[in-house]
């Protein structure tokens, strides 16, 4: 029967951290029925044009009939998990005017509260996907003139949280990936990039491993991703940098480092040499304050930019110069023994040898042996390879962090090795290595480059938030207090996400010592999360959520959050809205692109419920709330994605009228393809909604950072961290100053040379602090990612749940089926998990893949609002963790990860598919 | 790697699936539901998280499903209607309104890729928008399959696309796939990808050892991590028991016991027809009498097939049925009922000894065509044994010698030679029990999986008792008390029947795991003796 008006409509999918990926909709009669890869793009796109299972999903979430069809308002006052909302629905006018009045009314006397704290809140979904989404709300939050973005929805499993800020410190890699298509040997500690790192990830490894890379995966439980390694080495939870010290010890202290790691890099390109004081400070040139190296050619010190022949790695000098310590501190040396970076690096590493290691991780020493030596073996140190017409370093080798490994407590530690290791072999940031990606810390934030300039010890410039006693900022501005607390997480857009997100949460609770007293928000908007099934101790916060006086969820279908709204605003979901994004270049996970340009997301279908673009909702909450001007202001700064008004162009918007949706994608539409074309080739919108995107080519030499610094002459930071040293001794200056000594177990993790710590025994410990018995508690529970659910608001999907079905794990938690036999427990069989902290129930799925002590909650559920979702009954980690001081490290992140027992449950087991 | 003929003009469409690059994301899975508008429940491509050997030795792999267009597809020579059929290219292809829904396919199948859904499904329990435009209302009832989303193929080659390169000439899964891991194309175009794929790597066919030739060809090893024999893979009983386990076989449930209906009265009609000819040959039943006992088989028979028309999806087109005698044995097996009921009414119009033979011979026919459906029903191991006819026709024999029993009490009482029926009842319970122990013994080697094997096992006893035991003992209290009473034969007759139903409802119902899936070779991965050998 021949199709009557069918057409197909390009939107993209950013439904991951992992995106973009385009794809086309197939419109019958006005109604969307399928989705399909949008194969036009295939040659330019990393991931051959193609979406992911997510994508899919997104028909059933257009025509889910549990949408909530039109705004609604509360009706009982009285909020908590067990008081029904009493939503009634409303109209759009009256419930834009409500919020708008509010708004008005909130920001009347400015936007800051009596502890100085915005008065506006708002939170959004993981990895910045949301912005993808929100149209012009940016440019709302901006207009606010101020905006608590710091009440997290949980970090763990969605983020990578050490490795943005030390990443982005040590070589502008908000994310780091490998250098997929050049990469031989790729060390992964639980990185479950099959699961997480999208379509490109996923499209670039294959070929790999078919060309013949070869992946070791270091993990307790076999993932998706280790199913496909070449080896699964598994691994007891948090105990990565045991096993990534010996590698380094093996190195170090086993093999000749000499004759196997990369010399010139070491010399040329890292702190190694620089020489270190008795205070663990750089010894530097008196006058200058230039570190020095010493120079075994004629014997003397001389600044690190000095022409030095032959630079000092080992052994122990006497030499004149000055340390430059912590709050102007200075220590004045005339003849003092100093040691090279690397001397003190060799000596730091000594007690870490392979038989230590295996004992703290399960993992025998030959092994972490033969790792070792495969590392350096497949390193190539000495090759090279053609880029572009340049030559470059080419190092095929890479080591990869999962999120439980470099989140929270050892994250730094991890982090650093790994940086350490690639930068020992020369594989950083060049063709086959570990590069990075993006960066959101420094600015600009669409080009990782233009941030990396000298500093005055040759290293990179960051922007750290000042700790010094004059630019410390010792009263937060926000609840998560970032800028006071974690000098590394820099001051940008995206900051306040990468703080002690759930900080906030904590402290609503009980307000930590000195510290100022911790408002409620008077306004908390909520678009596209759910913390109360997201973070840590998801049921901790759901309470704090129902104290809030103000909510306004967007919202699309209810949920265990917006069951805590005032207002519910159902917004355009994502084949209903308009918006352009920027593609290509490099982005996240392994998006890494030859091109770069623009897509669009545009209605494809008509609607069917009475929901809004998230951009008119912007702009009708921007006109009533008063702000209109300061709105369209920040449209045409480029809060939209560009900007709308140049030197070389004027495409800005009429700053006193409202504009509806169309006319601002329009006007961006122009500005993005003047600037794509040199304005030879500027479009409206009408244009990208034919064609779907826009590309011009983009050098793979931008995906590597070495060739700039080289070019400036510039160091990694390497292996001697001394800026963290000083910011963190003098973080504990100003908090002891002000009486703050809660944060004093943090700031012990600012060392310049990261000391293991038995990192597990916080997880036990903590057992023993609830006053409990470790012995009882005896599983470590950990979670991994979902490829199927993984962001995509689509647990409510049932398509989605249909086909998860088939991977292990979405049907409960698994457990080692000898450990389970002990139990007494049988695939299938209902369970208890419980922690210190709270309990999850589901069934047992017994597998193999998963050390005997450990048990595994894929994905985040227990939901018990969310339609569908409800009836799930899947085990959630969320509400097993904790949210604690104890369990956060220094930069404000903590683990996915807590002991629990499991016992058999009550009722039958788990019907069949 | 294979030798490739470049001499077939044809296209031979088939798939070369890379276990290397698979990582079970089921977005192959989810496009083809996208593609082919199939209904909650339904998978036609599927992706199998599997898991062998045991902590620390483990490895994991995904393991992509569905219909393998085999050169020999065991589910076209049994459809009765003609609906499924293999085109020149290979495609084995449905015609959703010819098919009957008798599920003969789906039993045939050995991968699983058949399905047949009755009922009206939403995704969320009520019908949305877009489900009102992808429904195939045409697919209710019957079977339904993996195509390899033939009207692309064909909508492609006729726009000059070229399938397995253009996108849109490509199968959604393949097509979708964000591992290049299902690449499909020619393979009687020594140039194509799939042929070039083959040629270069090593790969399986699964369940090779069932001659299907599948399509579906599966490679197991790159430059990293080269594959290994399944040697080493666990295949022990306590592995293929697991229920948990995706590659054990699930109990089909296309047949019920509406189906086993069928061949229980089949086997009792059928084998009174013959018993009671054999009498009227040796033991003076008159040949009136014997085109009444004839009515009786002709109804025990037609009970059975009301019932499994009962069972099938599309009633009305019951009829269709009769349109593939040249290879299906249903077909053949109604023409032969046919033949029998024509035979029956004109005998007992007639009464004359050649139709008398007639009758008797189309039930003996009729019932060796049951038996070869069964038979034939190759996904299902317990069935598709080689000595399923003869089991199936000797328990037919010993049934009808049942009936006879059972009849001969009733309504013939003054019947001359009846330890004639007792002793060969003795003789059939006696071969229908050693029948039974040579299936049981054999049925590992004949590939019956554990789970089946335990249904079998489990039914001995009771079979052995009711079946055989209690049907020798009363046959021989009838032959060694002569002149005594008739109930012993009665009772005989009783237990010689409900041991035939008792163990056909067990094979059809019980014991009739399917076929489930296996890897011939393994990529060389995982952890211990699994893991890729060091690169140093």
């Amino acid at each position: 029967m021949p199709k009557k008006n069918v057409k197909q409509v390009p939107i993209f999918c950013y439904q991951c951290v992992a995106g973009p990926d385009l794809m086309k909709v197939e419109v019958e009669d006005g109604i969307a029925t399928r989705i399909a890869s949008n194969f036009d793009i295939r040659e330019e796109h990393p991931g051959g044009g193609r979406v992911c299972v997510k994508a899919y999903g997104l028909i059933q979430k257009t025509y889910n009939p549990h949408r909530v069809k039109q705004p609604m308002k509360r009706t009982n006052p009285k909020k908590g998990r067990d008081e029904d909302p009493g939503f009634v629905p409303i109209s759009w006018d009256e419930a834009l005017d409500i919020v708008g009045k509010k708004i008005k009314e909130t920001l009347a006397d400015g936007p800051l509260d009596e502890s100085g704290y915005p008065k506006i809140a708002a939170s959004f979904g993981g990895g910045g996907t949301p912005t993808q989404y929100m149209g012009t709300f940016p440019a709302l939050l901006s207009a606010f003139g101020g905006v608590d973005l710091g009440f997290g929805a949980g970090q763990g499993v969605k983020c990578y949280h050490s490795e943005h800020l030390y990443g982005e410190l040590w070589h502008r890699a908000f994310i780091v990936a490998p250098d997929t298509p050049h990469c031989n040997y790729i060390l992964s500690f639980g990185h479950n990039g099959d699961a997480s790192a999208g379509v490109a990830g996923i499209w670039r490894h294959a070929d790999a491993r078919v060309r013949g890379m070869k992946r070791v995966q270091v993990e307790p439980h076999l993932s998706v991703t280790g199913a496909v390694a070449a080896e699964w080495i598994p691994i007891k939870p948090k105990t990565d940098v045991a096993f990534l010290y010996a590698v380094i010890h093996r190195i170090l202290h086993e093999r000749d480092w000499r004759l196997i790691c990369d010399m010139e890099r070491i010399r040329d390109d890292s702190n190694a040499p620089y020489l270190l004081g008795p205070n663990g400070y750089f010894l530097r040139d008196p006058e200058t304050l230039k570190p020095l190296m010493y120079d075994l050619s004629d014997n003397t010190a001389k600044p690190f930019d000095a022409d030095i022949k032959d630079p000092a790695l080992e052994g122990t000098y006497t030499c004149a110069g000055v340390e430059d310590g912590p709050d102007g501190q200075q220590w004045h040396h005339d003849a003092v023994e100093v040691q090279p970076a690397h001397q003190k690096l060799i000596d730091h590493i000594a007690p870490y040898t392979p038989e230590w290691a295996a004992a703290e991780c399960d993992v025998p020493a030959d092994r972490i042996r033969r790792v070792a030596d495969e590392f350096v073996e497949q390193a190539t140190v000495g090759a090279t390879i053609e880029i572009e017409g340049r030559t470059l370093p080419n190092r095929p080798v890479a080591i990869l962090l999962g999120k439980t490994v470099n989140n929270g407590w050892g994250g730094y530690n991890a982090c650093w090795a790994r940086t350490l290791l690639l930068t020992l072999v020369g594989a950083l940031e060049v063709p086959g290595g570990m590069i990075g990606t993006n960066v959101k810390l420094n600015r600009p934030a669409d080009d990782r480059f233009v941030s990396a300039v000298m500093n005055r010890d040759g290293f990179m410039e960051f922007p750290f938030n000042e700790t010094s006693k004059q630019e410390w900022q010792a009263k937060p501005h926000i609840r998560n207090a970032y800028r006071t607390l974690v000098p590394l997480v820099a001051n940008s857009a995206w900051s306040p996400a990468l703080g002690p997100a759930h900080l906030p949460w904590l402290f609503q609770k009980k307000p930590p010592d000195h510290w100022p007293k911790p408002t409620k928000p008077e306004i908390w908007f909520c678009y596209r999360t759910n913390p109360a099934i997201s973070s840590w101790n998801a049921p901790e916060v759901a309470k704090r959520v129902a104290e809030f006086p103000f909510i306004v969820a967007f919202s699309y279908t209810y949920d265990e959050t917006n069951h805590f709204a005032d207002i519910l605003l159902p917004e355009n979901t994502d084949l209903e809205s308009l918006q352009l994004i920027q593609i290509g270049n490099t982005k996240f996970i392994e998006q890494l692109w030859g091109h770069e340009g623009w897509a669009i997301r545009q209605p494809a279908g008509e609607k069917v419920v009475d929901s809004m673009d998230m951009t008119d909702i912007a702009t009708a909450l921007a006109e009533r709330g008063g702000l209109l001007k300061a709105y369209n202001q920040a449209i045409n700064r480029g809060a939209a994605g560009q900007r709308l008004v140049t030197d070389d162009y004027d495409y800005g918007l009429d700053e006193e009228v409202p504009h509806a949706c169309e006319e601002i994608w329009n006007a961006t539409a122009k500005a993005a393809s003047h600037v794509m074309t040199g304005g030879e080739k500027v479009v409206d919108i009408d244009w990208f909604k034919e064609n779907g995107y826009m590309l011009r080519p983009f050098s793979k030499l931008h995906w590597y950072l070495y060739p700039r610094l080289k070019d400036q002459g510039i160091r990694f930071e390497q292996p001697y961290q001394e800026r963290i040293l000083r910011h963190g001794t003098q973080l504990a200056h100003r908090l002891h100053e002000i009486g703050v000594e809660w944060w004093d177990e943090q700031l012990e993790e600012y060392e310049a040379l990261p000391e293991y710590k038995p990192f597990p025994d916080i997880w036990t410990d903590y057992v023993k602090d609830a006053g409990q018995s470790p012995d009882d508690y005896p599983f470590w529970a950990l979670t991994a990612r979902s490829m199927q659910y993984s962001w995509g608001a689509n647990v409510g999907i049932p398509l989605i749940n249909e086909v998860a079905q088939n991977i292990a794990g979405h049907k409960g938690v698994i457990v080692n089926r000898s450990a389970a036999k002990k139990l007494g427990l049988e695939d299938g069989d209902p369970v208890v998990i419980e922690s210190v902290s709270g309990v999850s129930t589901g069934y047992a799925v017994l597998r193999e893949g998963i050390r005997p002590d450990t048990v595994l909650m894929i994905g985040q559920f227990d939901h018990w609002k969310t339609p569908y979702a409800k009836d799930l009954h899947l085990p959630s980690l969320n509400s097993l963790t904790d949210l604690s001081l104890k369990l956060t490290d220094s930069t404000g992140s903590g683990s996915d990860i807590t002991r629990v027992r499991i016992t058999k449950g009550k009722g039958p087991k788990r019907a069949a598919a | 790697m294979t030798q490739i003929s470049d001499q077939n003009t044809d296209p031979r469409w088939g798939m070369v699936i890379d276990v290397n690059r698979c990582v079970g994301c089921q977005t192959c899975t989810v496009a083809c539901k996208h593609a082919n508008d199939t209904v909650p429940g339904v998978q036609w491509r599927k992706v199998l998280d599997v898991e062998t050997g045991a902590f620390p030795d483990v490895e994991r792999l995904f393991l992509v499903t569905g219909c393998q267009h085999c050169e020999e597809p065991p589910c076209v020579p049994v459809c009765p209607t003609g609906a499924t059929k293999q085109r020149a290219d290979g495609l084995v292809t449905m015609d959703y309104d010819r098919c009957i829904g008798c599920a003969s396919c789906a039993v045939a199948c050995p991968y699983q890729a058949r399905t047949i859904v009755h009922d009206q499904r939403w995704y969320y329990g009520q019908e949305t928008l877009q489900e009102k435009y992808v429904d195939h209302k045409e697919r209710r009832g019957v079977a339904q399959k993996c195509t390899f989303c033939i009207d692309r193929v064909d909508d492609g080659l006729a726009a000059g696309l070229t399938p397995g390169v253009d996108p849109d000439a490509t199968p959604a899964c393949s097509a979708a796939c964000i591992a290049s891991a299902i690449q499909f194309g020619d393979f009687n175009d020594p140039d194509s990808n799939v042929s070039r794929l083959i040629r270069d790597n090593d790969y399986f066919q699964m369940h090779a050892e069932l001659n299907t030739d599948p399509q579906i060809k599966y490679l197991y090893s790159t430059p990293a991590v080269p594959g290994r024999d399944v040697k080493d893979v666990d295949v022990s009983d306590e592995t293929l028991s697991d229920p948990s386990n995706p590659l054990v076989g699930q109990l089909q449930t296309f047949w019920d016991m509406r189906a086993a209906m069928n061949f229980i009265l089949g086997g009792f009609g059928a084998g009174f027809a013959l018993i009671s000819y054999l009498l009227y040959l040796t033991a003076g039943l008159d040949g009136e009498t014997l085109t009444h006992a004839y009515v009786l088989a002709g109804g025990i028979i037609a009970v059975g097939l009301f019932f499994v028309w009962l069972k099938i999806g599309r009633k009305l087109r019951a009829p269709f049925a009769i349109l593939r005698p040249q290879t299906s044995w249903m077909s053949r097996e109604i023409y032969a009922v046919g033949v029998f009921y024509l035979a029956m009414l004109a005998d007992l119009a007639f009464n004359v000894p050649s139709l008398h033979f007639l009758t008797a011979a189309a039930a003996i026919v009729f019932l060796y065509c049951q038996t070869r459906i069964l038979h034939m029903s190759r996904g299902i191991p317990a069935w598709r044994v080689r000595m399923m006819p003869t089991m199936l026709m000797a328990t037919g024999v010993f049934e009808g010698i049942g009936v006879a029993a059972l009849a001969v009490v009733i309504a013939m009482p003054a019947l001359s030679g009846i330890y004639l029926l007792s002793a060969a009842g003795i003789l059939m319970a006696a071969i229908n029990a050693l029948l039974w122990q040579t299936y049981l013994q054999r049925a590992r080697k004949a590939g019956i999986g554990p789970l089946a094997r335990g249904v079998l096992a489990k039914a001995t006893p009771r079979l052995h008792l009711v079946g055989h035991l209690l049907p020798i003992v009363f046959f021989a209290a009838d032959l060694l008390w002569p002149g005594g009473p008739m109930w012993p034969l009665a009772v005989a007759g009783v237990f010689t029947l409900a041991g035939g139903a008792y163990w056909k409802s067990v094979l059809i119902t019980k014991a009739a795991y399917q076929q489930g899936y296996a890897l011939a070779k393994f990529p060389q991965r995982g952890s211990g003796q699994f893991a890729a050998p060091p690169l140093v």
